[in-house]
């Protein structure tokens, strides 16, 4: 649904995004990751053809990027990072104006649609500009959605606000995944992408990694199993002489042991530890962050500049 | 055509709700109807030439100024209000072209503002015999109607272009609006010249004034819709 080969903008001597190359699928979830002037919104505009790549090819919904703007953008839905509403129309006007710009068959069944979906309706008749933060975010998603498009860009869709408000806003990504709707999401919410994406992308001008949030994590850290012990013997480690331990750490009195395959393996382990007179307590698997992977890889392309 | 439409009627509701615009767009009028009455009512049956000269071609550019000064604050909230609001980048997500869009915005100062001089001359001309007893002279003159009907509207567009240009590099509605007074200036300053003649205003000068008037606007124009792109508007406009 989304292909980007070279694609590369630059303003003047600086570079925003460089040789990006990435492919998404129809009904995914595709999670956009990096930090603040990563060239995330700027692959957005480019994607959106809002703005023209300086090199480099891209489809969207089957259309060329440069090629076919008008069609991408009839194809294609923008949340930009601020809602961008138009403070002196009320929630309905809004969502009308919209609609006929987008060539919508029934404006006002189709903006009475999402406006119930999104739990505007009572407020149809209220001015954007009264309205909160969530309330304006969810209008601001309506928006986006009202002419039914194939693919949805979300540029940082819950920034700014309180928590309840985010969580609305989460769940509401959650119902539209089920809808064969390819979301393409801009975020630097960790714990957001790891909970809606299906695979992401870390980025920083340019593409640093991407995968599924699992399959990043045991790429970078491989699996590892926490087995906590009760009075854990000396030399423990020393003694643990099984072929399929890659690493054995200490953290917090527990043992952290890296492993390639914890299904078949932990029950021999966790014999063998027996065998060797600990007491074992619980046996769990690491699950890391993807906040933490997030970090050590910044860090990382960081340190390789 | 119909997304021009579709901008125009959104332009239009969100100015109806703007008092500054409101204020602009029915006092503004109003008092310049009343000032044009005062001097045609004083020019009447004068015995001083050059005063009666004077006084009907300031009646005359009162409502030359009228097309050039209304646009100003619809065209300068329309683009700053958008900027404001950060709703310019949804709105060129949209599958609008950059020309229906400056288009829409442009329509949307000029109509208005044609409409209410147009109705200004007319409260003016029926003020005028309903109190004057008739028309004055001078007033209804090919001149008069060469100037109201089609000086106005090339006024307005003028006055537009400039405000857009200014508006693209502002950040404050009000701060363009003062920048983009200075498109009144064509409104005036040929009327003032004509004036110190002691002539009354010819279809000679009408004619000058629209040659000189369709290139500066063709000009101004042309950098407002050159100003007016996507990638500029996304990533130039402050």
């Amino acid at each position: 649904m989304i292909e980007a080969q070279k694609l590369t903008r630059t303003f003047g001597a600086i570079t925003a995004v460089s040789d990006l190359d990435l492919a998404v699928e129809k009904g995914e979830v595709f999670g956009f990751l990096g930090p603040n002037g990563a060239g995330k919104t700027t692959t957005i505009r480019m994607l959106a053809a809002l703005i023209a790549p300086t090199s480099g090819s891209a489809t969207v919904a089957g259309f060329r990027v440069g090629r076919e703007n008008r069609s991408i953008r009839q194809n294609v839905g923008v949340l930009t990072e601020t809602p961008g509403l138009y403070k002196r129309l009320s929630a309905l006007d809004n969502l009308l104006f919209f609609a006929r710009l987008y060539g919508v068959n029934s404006p006002e069944k189709q903006a009475e649609r999402y406006l119930r979906l999104f739990e505007l309706w009572d407020r149809r008749d209220q001015l954007a500009g009264g309205f909160s933060k969530g309330m304006r975010q969810k209008l601001a998603l309506a928006r986006a959605l009202l002419h039914e498009p194939q693919v949805l860009f979300l540029d940082e869709p819950t920034a700014g606000l309180d928590p309840e408000a985010a969580k609305v806003v989460r769940d509401l990504i959650e119902t539209l995944r089920t809808r064969e709707r390819t979301i393409f999401l801009c975020t630097h919410n960790l714990d957001e992408a790891e909970r809606l994406c299906d695979r992401v992308a870390l980025f920083k001008t340019r593409l640093v990694a991407l995968g599924r949030p699992s399959e990043l994590k045991e790429r970078m850290y491989g699996r590892r199993t926490v087995v906590r012990l009760l009075d854990p013997p000396a030399g423990i480690e020393e003694a643990l002489d099984l072929p399929f331990i890659k690493r054995i750490e200490r953290d917090d009195g527990a043992l952290v042991i890296s492993l390639t395959d914890p299904e078949r393996e932990n029950p021999i382990l966790v014999k063998r530890l027996v065998e060797l007179g600990a007491k074992v307590q619980s046996v769990s698997e690491l699950d890391v962050r993807l906040e933490e992977m997030y970090l050590d890889v910044m860090e990382g392309d960081d340190a390789a500049d | 055509m119909r997304r021009i439409k579709v901008i125009l009627v959104k332009e239009w509701r969100e100015s109806a709700r703007n008092k500054m615009i409101l204020f602009g767009a029915i006092f503004l009028p109003l008092f310049m109807v009343a000032a044009a009455l005062v001097m045609v009512y004083q020019g009447k049956g004068i015995d001083v030439p050059a005063a009666e000269v004077a006084l009907f071609n300031t009646a005359l550019m009162y409502f030359l100024i009228l097309p050039a000064i209304i646009p100003l604050a619809i065209a300068a909230y329309s683009i700053i209000g958008e900027k404001e609001q950060g709703s310019l980048e949804p709105l060129l997500a949209t599958p609008i072209s950059d020309l229906e869009l400056f288009l829409g915005k442009a329509l949307a100062s000029v109509i208005p503002s044609l409409i209410i001089t147009w109705a200004s001359f007319g409260l003016f001309i029926g003020v005028c015999i309903l109190l004057l007893g008739g028309l004055p002279p001078h007033v209804l003159t090919p001149p008069w109607i060469a100037a109201i009907f089609g000086l106005t509207p090339l006024l307005s567009l003028f006055s537009v272009g400039v405000t857009m240009l200014v508006s693209s590099r502002a950040s404050d509605a009000r701060a363009a609006y003062q920048i983009s007074s200075f498109a009144v200036i064509p409104a005036i300053v040929p009327l003032i010249l004509y004036t110190s003649r002691k002539t009354l205003v010819s279809l000679w000068l009408i004619g000058l004034e629209a040659v000189v008037l369709v290139a500066a606007g063709a000009i101004v124009l042309y950098l407002a819709i050159k100003v007016f792109q996507r990638e500029q508007i996304l990533t130039r406009w402050k």
